[in-house]
């Protein structure tokens, strides 16, 4: 209708972002407010045997000090997703204290709280706490923790299991077409560790009001509401609506900071106590070694494929970590969120996927960015590509020759695949297609053979892939386990003089919320981009809300919202055909205004809106107001898909990767906004990229985790990747009103595959068939020679 | 992370160790020790200072000397504690005479680091071990 939608409408909240006005938890100063820092285990297995504070609380401008022998050592986070073992029982779920009782099980897990009037005198208060550890063995390695004898995180069970899992079809049935395949692919690796470093560290400050009986919990989340209904109904039992989370503007989550932490449950318990508020930001240091890390499968995978290269059957099994606790969502993210997109874009008729979950003594693991999507991803394109390639095919061809056949999912139904997942529209060989044009496929291999000549090794490396967005339906979720609803929460609240104000329940934390939604308002209202303002982040202010995970704030926040404006549109219709003397049919709303068909006679937008605040001359029946609230709950998740390609060059001496090139063709449906989609997938591809290259939590043997800084843990930066090239098809989605399908980690997903295979591929012809991530110059060099 | 290293001094072996094992000389030779203090029969409280790349800590705990074979060989155990983390070293010493006048020192075993300085100084933990090893000799042959 309007002149917003498809638009590269630059960012409105950039200017404060970019000037340094942003409103994070850190920068909010309340009167009276203490600092709060933790004493924190230096070992991954250890008993307390004592904790002595007396020192600590002498030290100048100490207000408290708690340990887990206090009264909050009883209270713990929960775990938001259940998952049942294969035969039925439920989930091991320990309890995750709010400080650590009676034993620690990771390294920087929270021993004592040092409350101060200053930061400084709290930490080196917090110096002053002396705790006696007796050190036990640790295990950090997801498969070594299921080995017999191995360490125990927790001593009631007889093992580290958490869960076990399997999705797909009949194991035996797939191993038989295994075993008479033409050609089986078969890889062992690991999808290492990461650390999901946000700008923003977490920050929280909680705040009790003695006088209204009342917390305010500012909190770097992703998910404010989430956040009150586990803190209140769960962690701590206080009234949920005596509480209210605030979480204005954060720098980054990926992740992270989708998940209930025990800080905040256990800040909120200390403001009561003492009495005043309290402030407690983490350092780069306690983000590495307490914000929920990512990834950490060890993985077996076969690929068996017949002889003109159709994939003919998948077997895999993965012991994938969940850290010393079950985090909020960690038990979704190697089944639910993974396994269901072993599919891929491929027509696989065989699947089946084992999964054994293990306790370690680490943090706990729980999502980053594409959560399980870009483990299945990495898995089915480094078998596919690795099987082209054993069986002298060309594995752009092979991918072709492989994919789902196009359907719209109104005219075709969608495509129901072996493991749950019915997709909903979908034309996979177009994204090739194109990205193979963009990087002129054919005549890199001319170029590589001449490069080859001259001793240079080029590499190219093809992914595409398929992701699981919008996470919704609650009906589904709740059936495989989520322990809440999934639906999103729009209120459209359009003011006396016209100018809109949009509540939602989902959460920018970078996405550019304001500007996506304020396009979508504009355009559906007609009306000004600047009369649209998107509040969020403040449980008091939205309804509710289910905040931003899994690409799912436009296809399901924006839907929510969408509802909520044809409910003013409708109700406008009635107010405007009143003070025009016509009938609701014979209205059209265009431009912001209501004619009657025909006529010059209209009543703008404006107008309505000052009627039903002044219903001076008013329709019968119809209420005051102008005032739309709608709960949007979709029939299904979106499926955006896509095709990545990288170009490396590999120093042939040092081993180093460069990357030349990285292509991106993306469909995710209809793009409300060009270029936050773009900056979208650049940014998702620089993290896969880091994945692949850079990035690796490692742990000792003894469970000290060696990488805790930027010495040790290496993020891309500007010159390790090259200006990436994006495209994009448009299929849209058939079940939202948006046509949209979430653009949020479609980077992610698709990046790590193709930069390893296009390093694979510069090396192939040296014998190398696989390296173990991140790339680093070492290894790749170790693998030229033989020795990976 | 194991340690393990000889080196060769000019002294017979039973005076390599008497020094070795007077705890004066060892405050003075080993590198980091700033005192150390006698508890019991092969046992001292030591108090040290060691840079470890970029996390300097102080630390504070106990020396035992154990499985003494008199002027053969000993196991040291150094259990330091600091703000930074702990240290937990055990390394076993033999001496081996080679003629009269000269002395093997054959040493192996084993040192682990936790919390901060694993984090940050894991990686030049391996330096940093080589380096003050060869200081404590070179101060050890001024004494001999």
């Amino acid at each position: 209708m309007g002149n917003f939608i498809g638009k590269s409408v630059k960012r409105k909240e950039d200017v404060r972002f970019l000037t340094g006005k942003g409103r994070y938890t850190d920068d909010i100063k309340l009167p009276g407010m203490t600092h709060a820092a933790f004493v924190r285990s230096p070992y991954a297995h250890a008993k307390i045997l004592n904790i002595d504070t007396s020192a600590a609380l002498r030290a100048e401008g100490v207000v408290a000090i708690f340990t887990g022998s206090d009264e909050c050592g009883n209270y713990g986070v929960p775990c938001g997703w259940q998952v049942n073992f294969k035969n039925g029982e439920t989930m091991r779920e320990p309890q995750q204290p709010l400080l650590a009782k009676g034993k620690v099980r990771y390294v920087g897990e929270a021993v004592a709280i040092v409350i101060a009037e200053t930061l400084e005198q709290a930490r080196d208060a917090a110096e002053l706490v002396e705790v006696d550890y007796e050190e036990l063995p640790a295990v950090t390695n997801p498969k070594e923790a299921m080995q017999d004898g191995a360490p125990l995180v927790h001593d009631q069970w007889p093992d580290n299991r958490a869960f076990d899992w399997c999705i797909g079809n009949d194991r035996a049935e797939v191993e038989k077409a295994l075993a008479s395949a033409h050609h089986v692919t078969e890889l062992e690796y690991v999808n290492q560790r990461l650390a999901p470093n946000a700008i923003e560290p977490r920050s929280y400050i909680a705040d009790y009001n003695v006088a209204e009986d009342k917390w305010t919990l500012y909190t770097s989340t992703q998910n404010p509401h989430l956040i009150r209904l586990l803190l209140c109904a769960f962690a701590l039992g206080i009234p949920e609506h005596k509480v209210r989370v605030v979480s204005y503007d954060v720098g980054g989550g990926f992740g992270s900071k989708i998940f209930h932490y025990t800080q905040e449950a256990l800040l909120t318990w200390v403001t009561k106590q003492i009495g005043r508020p309290v402030k407690w930001t983490a350092d780069r240091s306690e983000a590495f070694l307490t914000d929920a890390h990512g990834r950490d499968h060890v993985v077996k995978a076969k690929m068996g494929f017949d002889k003109e290269g159709k994939i003919v059957a998948l077997l895999a099994d993965e012991y994938c970590a969940m850290g010393a606790y079950l985090s909020t969502f960690a038990p979704a993210i190697p089944t639910y969120l993974h396994g269901t997109l072993f599919q891929g874009l491929y027509t696989t008729p065989l699947i089946h996927l084992d999964v054994t979950a293990p306790f370690t003594h680490t943090v706990p693991v729980d999502a980053y960015r594409g959560a399980g999507r870009p483990e299945a991803t990495y898995l089915l394109e480094r078998l596919i590509e690795t099987g082209a390639k054993e069986m002298g095919m060309d594995p752009a061809d092979i991918r072709f020759k492989n994919f789902i056949p196009a359907f719209d999912g109104v005219n075709q139904p969608g495509y129901q695949t072996q493991v749950a997942l019915q997709y909903d529209s979908g034309n996979y060989a177009p994204v090739l297609k194109r990205a193979l044009e963009m990087v002129d496929y054919e005549n890199f291999r001319k170029e590589q053979a001449e490069a080859r000549k001259q001793g240079k090794l080029l590499g190219i490396g093809i992914s595409t892939y398929i992701e699981a967005c919008g996470i919704a339906p609650s009906a589904v979720v709740g059936a495989l386990g989520a322990r809440a609803g999934l639906y999103e929460v729009g209120e459209v609240r359009v003011q006396p003089t016209g100018k809109v104000s949009i509540y939602t329940g989902s959460h920018a934390h970078g996405q550019g919320h304001e500007t996506t939604f304020a396009q979508i308002v504009a355009d559906k209202l007609g009306i000004s981009i600047e009369d649209v303002e998107i509040i969020h982040g403040d449980s008091e202010q939205s309804a509710f809300g289910m905040g931003t995970y899994g690409s799912r704030s436009l296809a399901v926040g924006g839907s929510a919202i969408v509802k909520s404006i044809e409910k003013v549109l409708e109700k406008g219709a009635k107010i405007a055909a009143h003070k025009l003397e016509a009938a609701v049919e014979d209205l059209e709303y265009a431009d912001g205004k209501w004619t009657v068909k025909g006529t010059d006679k209209s009543i703008s937008f404006g107008d309505v809106a000052l009627t039903a605040y002044v219903p001076h001359d008013y329709p019968e029946g119809v209420e005051p107001g102008l005032d739309f609230s709608s709960f949007y709950d979709p029939v299904n998740f979106t499926y955006p898909f896509g095709a990545h390609i990288a170009v490396v060059e590999v120093c042939p001496d040092t081993g180093k990767v460069t990357l030349k090139r990285f292509v991106t063709c993306d469909d995710v449906g209809n793009v409300i906004n060009p270029m936050i989609v773009d900056g979208q997938v650049h940014g998702g591809v620089v993290q896969g990229i880091g994945q692949a290259l850079l990035e690796g939590v490692v742990y000792d043997e003894n469970g000290q985790m060696v990488s805790g800084s930027y010495m040790d843990y290496a993020m891309p930066r500007a010159d390790d990747v090259p200006m990436i090239e994006t495209d994009r098809t448009v299929t849209p989605c058939p079940h939202n009103p948006l046509g949209v399908k979430g653009a949020g980690e479609a980077g992610t997903i698709g990046a790590t595959p193709a930069v390893v295979n296009a390093v694979v591929d510069a090396l192939w012809h040296l014998g190398v068939r696989d390296i173990a991530m991140p790339l680093t110059p070492a290894r790749v060099w170790a693998a030229m020679q033989g020795k990976s | 992370m194991k340690i393990t290293g000889e080196h060769q001094l000019a002294a017979p072996a039973s005076e390599v160790w008497k020094k070795i094992l007077d705890p004066r000389i060892l405050e003075r030779i080993t590198p980091g020790i700033k005192t150390l203090e006698e508890k019991g029969p092969d046992h001292y409280k030591a108090i040290s200072e060691v840079k470890l790349g970029p996390v300097k800590g102080r630390f504070e705990g106990d020396l035992f000397i154990r499985d003494k074979e008199e002027g053969k060989k000993c196991k040291v155990v150094l259990d330091q504690k600091s703000k930074l983390g702990n240290a937990l070293a055990e390394i076993g010493m033999e001496l081996v005479p080679v003629s009269e006048r000269e002395t093997l020192i054959k040493y192996s075993g084993d040192a682990r680091i936790s919390g901060m300085l694993a984090r940050m100084g894991q990686r030049v933990l391996g330096g940093v071990v080589k380096t003050l090893s060869k200081q404590f000799f070179e101060a050890l042959e001024k004494e001999l």
